[in-house]
Formats: structure tokens, C-alpha cells, sequence
């Protein structure tokens, strides 16, 4: 009887073990597939950033919704496609909520690939994660060149899919010598030798200190004519910026280019025209072509300067007027109201995202991350160098097409709308000066 | 621009921004100084009064600065209601109640103000905006000086029913000593309410001025004014309605003039620099007494 039981004792033993190594092995074989590919969007839905992070937002959401309308991302692994979960990451436009927010979407989510990011401060703040956890995170909207040039930490799983400061900055210094100047010199009939006496007024962050790099340098570099006759910097989310404005006055520049965020932005032009009474033309870097700016500006913003590549406002012609078209007409059904340029870019980056998915046919991380190395997709709704989404080898860093605009004002609406100015082969109406301006002197 | 006119018109940004500051302070100081709360949801009353303001403005198209009167009035209303309701349950218990309450209060506004109004960033347009006046050298916004004046304003009749009404006479006993006033037959409840919604109030006021003025709001912006409030009513004496007022000047001052001698980024620092060596020198605050 004893002899008995102790067979049966070893038999169920032998079952259990046999049991457990065949469950292994079936696993190793065919992974269980998932219901759904998790997308985490790190995007600044509370706090001073919650128009772009919520732009941001809807945008992910819209191709989403448009991907899995189409039934999702076929991954090969699965032989099927598998439907996206957008899943939402509040950074609370401070580094603390982005630290937050990107060690739940990592490590509870269990998101398989990250878009987003607005603010170079807040997304470095939490870089250490995605690189400890080796995501896949497609930033969209943070501009500086440390987020991918940084050596502190491995940034190898962090692809760039917006313009850097580096290259907006010498976009913009570019324009405002082959462009303004001339201009100016001519209007005013000075010699064509005259330095032309640019002021700088940027955000004391990553972003603007990038800004305030790239100017420095373009014009070294270059050696162009332009003397900077005022560098000043202002805080994060400030919102009293006469005392500088009344410095930089007091230096009497030909143009004040303006390294803000939108919220800041807006302020800036009104109190520098309606309070410190500086007629000057002004510039606006690429992020503050959205709807809260145009708005906050109002007149005063009338015949200043934006850097872009996205505007809800206006589009070059070209091959993807109507993509972009569609995207903003899309958008305005879905939400009521118009995307602006981060959106568009964190739209581009959800389906550069299922694109890299679809190509590594795995939802393993280190495929994704390859496939994004790999990546040659056409462009969706923005100009791109060469007409195709790629990272570039080194930092990659994908490349766009700029323009500049130039806003005009519209009493109907109440606000400015822009026009290109240039390159000349995307412009829709020249560079003016308007006759209220006044050039600085010595 | 020579450098004295730099220097004076930075001189008067640093008036403008204090007048904001004093009224906020002063409100703030006013509850304090009666009830002895610490009420870190103050810049919160500012930005209801700034949407109020703005709203008012959006559906009416009235002048703005009389919207001033609807706002305070708005603001006493639900002063009187978040006393009655939130901090007169805690009052005489543990700071900490009072912290963790305030900073509840904080959450509570700024999304209620974001569901209703949205978080997007607005603003107005005052309808002098365009209009300069010039004073000796300088040539300052119409508004500025509006700004100013309606601030004096407030403060005279702030000081006149201080000192002038049987209510006013109340909140002063309450203020000095609570326990004395009730003695002597003063509803301090009553003065509470009335104290809190004035208080209330007077942060409305900064909220309509700062939209007139052409600054931009959304539903987070009181957190830093309300930082600020506290560093001055710290600085010009816990209590002190002259403190508040000439702490709330000192600031505005000393951010623009750090803005302009040492760059923007110090513009807060320079005034807490200021605020730590006034402590050290004189730990009760310029006008402070001890035993606050």
C-alpha cells in the first residue's frame, strides 16, 4: 500500500515537472499575442504647456484612431494586425510630473514604444528611465540637441523627429541677413556694409540657451554682418518681460528675435509694442505657430516673423498640401479647433511608431529600436529633406524643410494670419517692412 | 533711451507689478491677521477673479475696470462660503490642517476653473490699450497709471472702513486679540466671514487689474503671485497692513531692478535674497511686531 502511494507521489511529480518544461517550451515557441500594441504619449496636459501637450494629445489620438481603423499594425510575429492603445502620460509641464509620467507608462503600462516630449527641461529630466528600460521613444516636440547628443546617459533607444535649435536658430539668422537686412538697408538707404543690430530675448532653458547658441555661432561662423546688441533671458513661464523688453529698447536693435514658448510668446509682443513702444520686427521660433499664439498677439503681432514647417494657417504648395490638409480638416472635425506644429509632428511620430513596428514584425524592443535606425518611410503632412522620414546615423535626428512667414493682420477674425515669405520657392507674397518700423542706430 | 530713463521706466514696471502684489498681500495679510490661517489657495481667489472679470467682459463688452466691483463682489461671496465651509471646521487646530486644506483648495479652483473656462491661455483688451501718457521723460501705457490710481483707491477705502466703521473696528480687536474681542462682546465668526471676503476680494481686485493690464491667464496661475504674497506679508511683518503695502513695493521693485542689473533669471531670487536679510536683521518683518 505504502510502496503504492509513493509511486503515485513520483508520478504526479514527474507530471508536474513534465507539465512545466512543456508549458516553457511552448511558450518560447509562440508567444502569446497581445490584444493590443501599447503606445505611451508623454504629452503636457496640465500646468503652462497644456495647449501644445493637448494638441500633442489629440493629434497621437487622430492617427490612432485612423490606424486602427484600418485594423491596427501588422506584425509579422502574429501573421495579424493588432490594434494601438494610446496610453496618455501627464507631465504636468514640470520635470518632476514627466518623471512621473514616464515611470508609469514604462514600468506599470508596460508601454512598447514612447512619443512625445515638449520642453528639452522636462523630457531630459526623465531620459534616465527610457534608457535604463531601453524604450523606443520618438520625441516630437522637445527642440534642443541634448536630448539625443547628451553623453551623460544612453540615448541610443531616443529618435528625434523634430527640427533641433541648432537648426531653426541658423535657419532664422540666415533669413534675417539675406532677408531683413538688405531690406532694411534699402528702406532706410544705408550702406549696404551697415552691421545690422539684432536683439535676442530667449527663455533661460536648454531650448533657449540653444537658440542663443546657434545665432552666436551662425553669425561667427559665417561671419555675417549682424552685431547682437542685447542678449537677454527670462525665466520659464514668465509673464512680465517689460523690464527686458525696455533694455533691449534702451539698445536700439533693427529686429528682436524671441526664443519663447508660445504662452510666453504671446505676451511678449504685445507688451514690447503696446508697453515699452518697440517698433521693431520680431521673430518667433517654429513652436509658436499655433492657434494660442496668433491669438494672444492679436494686432500687435502684425507683420512679425515665425520660423516654421507646420502652421494651421497656411501651407506651402506641394506634395503634401493635401495630407496636410486633410490632417488639419480631420482634426478640426475630431476636436474643434486646429493643431498646431508639435501636433503635427507627435501625429507624424505615432505613425513613424506603428510604421517601425510593422517593419521590426516583433514588439520586441530592441527590433523596434532597429527598425527605427533602419527606417525610410515617405513623408506624411511635413516637408522633409528629400521628401522621406529617416534618422540620421549620428544623432538620429530627422531632417525637415523650413519656411518663414510673415503675419498679417486680419480685422474680420481679429487676429493674424500668416503668409510665406520665404525660400523663394515656397513663398506666397515678399517680405515687407511696415511703415510704422524704425531701424535702430548706434 | 539714456540710462536714467531706462532706469526710471524700469522704476515704474516695478510700481505697476507691485500694485498687483500689494493688493494681493494686503488681502492675504487681512485673513491672516484675523484669523490666523495660512491660506496658501490665495492666488487662486486671483485667478477666479481674473476669469470672472474676463468673462463678464467676453459677454458685456463693458469697460473692464468696472468690472472690478462685480469681481470683488463675487469674490466675497465665495470667500464667505470656503471660510464657513473649509477653514472655520479647522480653525485652532494643527497649521498642518490649514496647509493640507489650502493646498486641497488649490486643486479644487484650478480645475474647476479649467472645466469651466478651459486651460487655455486668454486675455483681454483693455480699451485704453494703445493710449500713452507722458510723464516728464517717460511715455507709460494709460493703463498703468489707471492701474496705480485704482489701487490707491482701494487701499483709502480699505483704510477709511478700518478705521471709520464699527466693522472695521471689529477686525482690528480681532486681529489684536481674539480671545479680548470676544470678551467684550464681538461675534468673531461673523468677523471671520467678513475678514476672509474682504480678503478674497481684494485678490479679485489684482485679478481684474492683471487681465486689464494685458497679461495673459489660465486656471494655473496663481500658484507663483500666491508664493510671492507670502514672501511679502513675511517681509513687510505677518499682520501688518503697511507692511504689505510697502513689502509688496520693495518687490515689485526689487524683481525689476534684478531684471534689469543681473538678468531675469534672478528676478525672484533677488527679491527672497531681500526677504532673507530682512529676517535676519529683523526676524518679525519691517513692520511686525513681536508676538504675531
Amino acid at each position: 500500500m505504502k510502496l503504492t502511494a509513493n509511486f503515485t507521489i513520483l508520478f504526479l511529480v514527474i507530471v508536474l515537472i513534465a507539465a512545466l518544461f512543456a508549458g516553457c517550451a511552448q511558450q518560447a515557441q509562440t508567444p502569446a499575442q497581445p490584444k493590443e500594441i501599447k503606445i505611451g504619449a508623454i504629452v503636457s496636459m496640465t500646468g503652462p504647456n497644456s495647449n501644445i501637450g493637448k494638441s500633442m494629445w489629440q493629434s497621437a489620438f487622430l492617427a490612432a484612431d485612423e490606424i486602427n481603423a484600418n485594423g491596427g499594425i501588422f506584425v509579422k510575429q502574429y501573421n495579424t494586425k493588432i490594434p494601438i492603445a494610446l496610453v496618455q502620460g501627464d507631465d504636468e509641464s514640470n520635470q518632476k510630473g514627466g518623471q512621473n509620467a514616464a515611470t508609469k507608462l514604462i514600468t506599470e503600462d508596460k508601454v512598447d514604444i514612447l512619443v512625445g516630449g515638449y520642453s528639452s527641461g522636462v523630457t531630459s529630466a526623465y531620459q534616465q528611465t527610457v534608457a535604463e528600460y531601453k524604450v523606443p521613444y520618438i520625441v516630437t516636440g522637445a527642440s534642443s540637441p541634448i536630448i539625443t547628443h547628451r553623453t551623460d546617459i544612453d540615448t541610443s533607444t531616443v529618435f528625434h523627429h523634430c527640427p533641433t535649435t541648432d537648426a531653426y536658430g541658423k535657419y532664422t539668422t540666415n533669413f534675417i541677413d539675406q532677408v531683413i537686412r538688405p531690406a532694411v538697408n534699402k528702406k532706410f538707404s544705408f550702406p549696404a556694409d551697415r552691421p545690422f543690430r539684432l536683439a535676442l530675448l530667449y527663455q533661460d532653458t536648454a531650448f533657449g540657451q540653444g537658440v542663443q547658441a546657434a545665432v552666436n555661432e551662425t553669425i561667427t561662423k559665417n561671419n555675417l554682418n549682424i552685431q547682437l546688441v542685447s542678449q537677454q533671458k527670462f525665466k520659464m513661464s514668465e509673464s512680465d518681460f517689460r523690464t527686458p523688453l525696455t533694455v533691449i529698447k534702451a539698445a536700439n536693435p533693427d529686429a528682436l528675435y524671441v526664443a519663447a514658448a508660445p504662452n510666453e510668446g504671446a505676451q511678449i509682443v504685445p507688451q514690447a509694442r503696446r508697453d515699452v513702444g518697440l517698433t521693431t520686427i520680431f521673430l518667433a521660433v517654429e513652436n509658436n505657430d499655433a492657434p494660442e499664439y496668433y491669438k494672444g498677439i492679436g494686432q500687435y503681432g502684425e507683420y512679425s516673423i515665425i520660423e516654421s514647417r507646420f502652421s494651421p494657417y497656411t501651407a506651402p504648395t506641394g506634395l503634401v498640401t493635401d495630407a496636410q490638409n486633410a490632417f488639419k480638416n480631420n482634426y478640426f472635425t475630431k476636436w474643434g479647433m486646429y493643431p498646431d506644429m508639435m501636433g503635427a509632428s507627435t501625429y507624424e511620430g505615432t505613425y513613424i511608431a506603428a510604421k517601425a513596428i510593422e517593419n521590426a514584425g516583433t514588439l520586441n524592443k530592441a527590433d523596434i529600436r532597429q527598425a527605427l535606425v533602419d527606417l525610410r518611410m515617405p513623408q506624411l503632412i511635413e516637408y522633409m529633406k528629400d521628401g522621406t522620414i529617416s534618422f540620421s546615423k549620428d544623432f538620429r535626428e530627422s531632417q525637415f524643410n523650413h519656411w518663414m512667414e510673415q503675419l498679417y493682420y486680419n480685422s474680420t477674425i481679429g487676429e493674424t494670419r500668416p503668409k510665406i515669405v520665404w525660400p523663394d520657392n515656397l513663398k506666397g507674397t515678399d517680405f515687407a517692412l511696415p511703415a510704422w518700423y524704425k531701424p535702430g542706430s548706434a | 533711451m539714456a540710462e536714467l530713463e531706462v532706469l526710471l521706466q524700469v522704476l515704474f514696471w516695478g510700481l505697476y507689478a507691485g500694485c498687483i502684489y500689494i493688493l494681493l498681500a494686503t488681502g492675504l495679510n487681512i485673513i491672516f491677521g484675523v484669523m490666523k490661517v495660512v491660506n496658501f489657495a490665495h492666488g487662486e481667489f486671483l485667478m477666479v477673479g481674473a476669469y470672472i472679470t474676463a468673462t463678464v467682459f467676453f459677454l458685456s463688452g463693458i469697460n473692464p475696470y468696472a468690472i472690478i466691483f462685480l469681481s470683488m463682489l463675487a469674490l466675497i461671496g465665495i470667500g464667505a462660503v470656503v471660510e464657513r465651509l473649509c477653514f472655520r471646521p479647522i480653525l485652532g487646530t494643527s497649521k498642518l490642517n490649514e496647509i493640507f486644506l489650502s493646498i486641497g483648495l488649490i486643486y479644487i479652483f484650478t480645475n474647476s476653473a479649467a472645466i469651466i473656462w478651459g486651460d487655455e491661455w486668454q486675455s483681454i483688451k483693455s480699451p485704453y490699450a494703445g493710449i500713452t501718457i507722458p510723464i516728464g521723460s517717460l511715455t507709460v501705457p494709460f493703463d498703468y497709471i489707471i492701474i496705480m490710481v485704482v489701487t490707491a483707491a482701494i487701499l483709502c477705502a480699505l483704510y477709511l472702513f478700518l478705521k471709520k466703521t464699527k466693522t472695521g473696528r471689529e477686525m482690528r480687536a480681532t486681529s489684536q486679540n481674539r480671545k479680548g474681542a470676544m470678551l467684550v462682546g464681538i461675534n468673531v465668526e461673523r468677523i471671520d466671514i467678513i475678514s476672509f471676503g474682504i480678503g478674497c476680494a481684494l485678490a479679485a481686485a489684482a485679478g481684474t487689474l492683471w487681465v486689464v493690464s494685458g497679461q495673459v491667464f489660465n486656471p494655473y496661475m496663481g500658484s507663483i503671485p500666491a508664493v510671492k504674497a507670502f514672501a511679502i506679508i513675511i517681509l513687510g511683518g505677518l499682520g501688518s497692513i503697511p507692511g504689505a503695502i510697502v513689502g509688496g513695493l520693495l518687490y515689485g521693485i526689487a524683481e525689476n531692478g534684478a531684471a534689469y542689473y543681473v538678468g531675469g533669471i534672478w528676478k525672484d531670487a533677488v527679491s527672497f535674497i531681500i526677504l532673507i536679510i530682512v529676517l535676519v536683521i529683523r526676524p518679525t518683518g519691517l513692520f511686525g511686531e513681536s508676538g504675531d
